[in-house]
């Protein structure tokens, strides 16, 4: 195969699975000691982008991330894993934003410069699942979503799409392409020492924007979730809950 | 102004959830001032059943087979402008959220995924889970367009009394690119435990390492028609395989008790569990999401409760 492709994988910073969220005045904030990390979907795409590097098919691969300076650690630790080189659309708003907002600023910025776009298939903090969709539908490329297996032809990339735990769809796309990714596919790498080493010395390119946060054609706020259920706590040390929820899953005829 | 559902697919024949999405737009629609229509996206689905005098069905000419995100967008939008539909309603499953996203930007519309619940009162606020489902977010509709993507299993299933094809519309489809050809790989699941077990037992991220697993089969074995299952993660980690994975990318469940351990409890595997008559949850975490949506929380270490439960049961019995 004689083409080389140019890949643009976009990663988002989100806050480790312990992270407290609380609200104050409605506002959703983070406590101070909070950890951010690469969303884990997105460590998926960015390995998928280094698979097809080490096999020597692309002339580069640029990692993007949205959002206030902290998410250049996301990008210093793409650079790591062994991208080439990593971009910061930085926004000083802290907020989760609207999927298109973000789409839009990602879609501005790879205008015509890449052939395959990898996204995780979602974040798992806003779980939005539209970001890849949204960018590919405003450059006018196609996409697929939740990807766990594809091979490069020429001028085609054929892809294998989880539907459930039973049934997957496989089609060819045509490149330019978005690609978001499941995270059944191969597992991310750790990053070598050298490329630690080298990504220490390499700049993160900063591109200011301000997103554009309300259309007006929404307004929102947010609460501590809502119970679906009544659910009752079993209360008392260790052993009265062992007593307890023996005594309930009795009643419930399965011991 | 009117609403429009667009049936999803699931083993190449609709999704009965479905049925779903038109309890939430006859919620939308009040006192039935609003028409629902019910896009049928291929003709060789099974649609013909999804049609009444409630309301109108359109059913592209397309196989399933010849599937496009691409192609179902631009013949998907050209329907919502032809009904003027306000109300988008998508399925929040795999098969759907590959193009219904899309459709926002060909009708310049937002696009709102994931939503659990839906409120009527002079404006219709809809609620997604937020935040790694640490919160709740609730969005206010001012104005329409608006495309929702709905959570399997958040609304009862309506059901369609009278059936009558003659509200039926088919919509031809011009040309489609003879290029176009989706495969369908069925995987053999052999695996039936899930779906005869009365106890299913679910390990989350918590349990820390495929190691620890072995208190969880343990835990299992302790009653007589049991199964061990797992968190997306769990399988993610190559600790379970991903036949025993619950959620929307995998196995939809429907035992007597469910009991997860150290899971936290996100909307993508809450969605598979809605089906057990009872949910227990074990975290060590009292503000863990899971808790939200379970009939009995126990807040625990589970290194330290199930062992002194295996304990107890095996001094009792």
């Amino acid at each position: 195969m004689e083409n080389k492709f140019r890949i643009l994988v976009c990663v988002k910073q989100v806050p480790d699975a312990n992270a407290l969220v609380y609200l104050n005045d409605g506002i959703p904030e983070y406590d101070e000691k909070t950890v951010y990390v690469i969303n884990r979907y997105d460590e998926y795409a960015l390995e998928e982008a280094l698979q097809l590097k080490d096999c020597g098919l692309t002339s580069y691969i640029h990692a993007v991330s949205v959002g206030p300076h902290r998410v250049q650690k996301a990008l210093r630790r793409s650079l790591e894993m062994g991208v080439d080189e990593a971009f910061c659309i930085q926004s000083d708003d802290d907020r989760l934003h609207n999927p298109y907002v973000i789409a839009q600023a990602i879609t501005q910025f790879a205008q015509q410069n890449y052939d395959i776009i990898f996204t995780g298939v979602m974040s798992e903090d806003a779980m939005n699942q539209q970001t890849g969709q949204l960018i590919a539908a405003m450059l006018g490329y196609k996409h697929a979503t939740g990807v766990t297996e594809l091979s490069l032809n020429n001028t085609t990339i054929t892809i294998t799409r989880e539907l459930d735990a039973q049934e997957s769809q496989m089609y060819e796309l045509p490149i330019p392409c978005v690609i978001s990714v499941q995270s059944s596919i191969h597992k991310p790498r750790y990053p070598s020492l050298s490329n630690v080493l080298r990504a220490r010395k390499q700049e993160i390119a900063i591109i200011k924007h301000d997103l554009i946060t309300s259309t007006g054609k929404t307004k929102s706020y947010f609460t501590m979730p809502q119970k679906t259920t009544q659910c009752q706590f079993i209360e008392g040390s260790i052993s009265q809950k062992v007593t307890e929820l023996y005594t309930i899953l009795h009643k419930n005829a399965v011991l | 102004m009117s609403i429009l559902i667009i049936a999803d697919v699931k083993n190449r024949t609709i999704n009965p959830s479905t049925l779903e999405m038109l309890s939430a737009a006859k919620k939308i629609a009040k006192n039935n001032t609003m028409p629902i229509y019910i896009l049928i996206p291929f003709g060789n689905i099974g649609g013909d059943s999804y049609c009444s005098s409630e309301f109108k069905t359109f059913i592209l000419d397309l196989n399933i087979e010849q599937y496009s995100a691409h192609v179902l967008v631009k013949y998907i939008s050209s329907v919502i402008r032809e009904v003027n539909a306000s109300y988008i309603i998508g399925m929040h499953t795999p098969f759907s959220i590959d193009y219904i996203p899309a459709l926002s930007v060909s009708i310049n519309a937002q696009c709102i995924t994931q939503i659990h619940s839906l409120d009527v009162a002079e404006r219709i606020t809809v609620t997604r889970g937020s935040h790694a489902g640490k919160l709740d977010h609730h969005i206010v509709i001012n104005d329409t367009p608006i495309i929702l993507t709905v959570l399997p299993g958040s609304f009862e299933p309506y059901t369609i009394t009278d059936v009558q094809t003659q509200h039926i519309t088919t919509i031809h489809i011009p040309e489609v690119n003879k290029h176009i050809y989706c495969n369908f790989i069925t995987k053999d699941m052999k695996d039936t435990s899930l779906d005869e077990a009365d106890v299913i037992v679910g390990a989350g991220k918590g349990i820390g390492s495929r190691e620890n697993l072995s208190l969880i089969y343990e835990f299992a074995k302790v009653f007589p028609h049991s199964a061990v299952a797992g968190s997306r993660i769990v399988c993610d980690y190559g600790w379970l395989p991903y036949s025993k994975q619950i959620g929307i990318t995998g196995k939809s469940i429907a035992p007597k008790v469910y009991i997860a351990c150290a899971i936290s409890g996100s909307s993508q595997h809450v969605a598979g569990i809605k089906g057990a008559k009872t949910i227990i949850a074990i975290n060590k975490d009292p503000c863990a999401p899971i808790f939200n949506v379970s009939h009995y929380a126990v807040v625990a270490d589970i290194f330290e409760f199930i062992p002194q439960f295996i304990d107890f049961v095996q001094n009792n019995a």
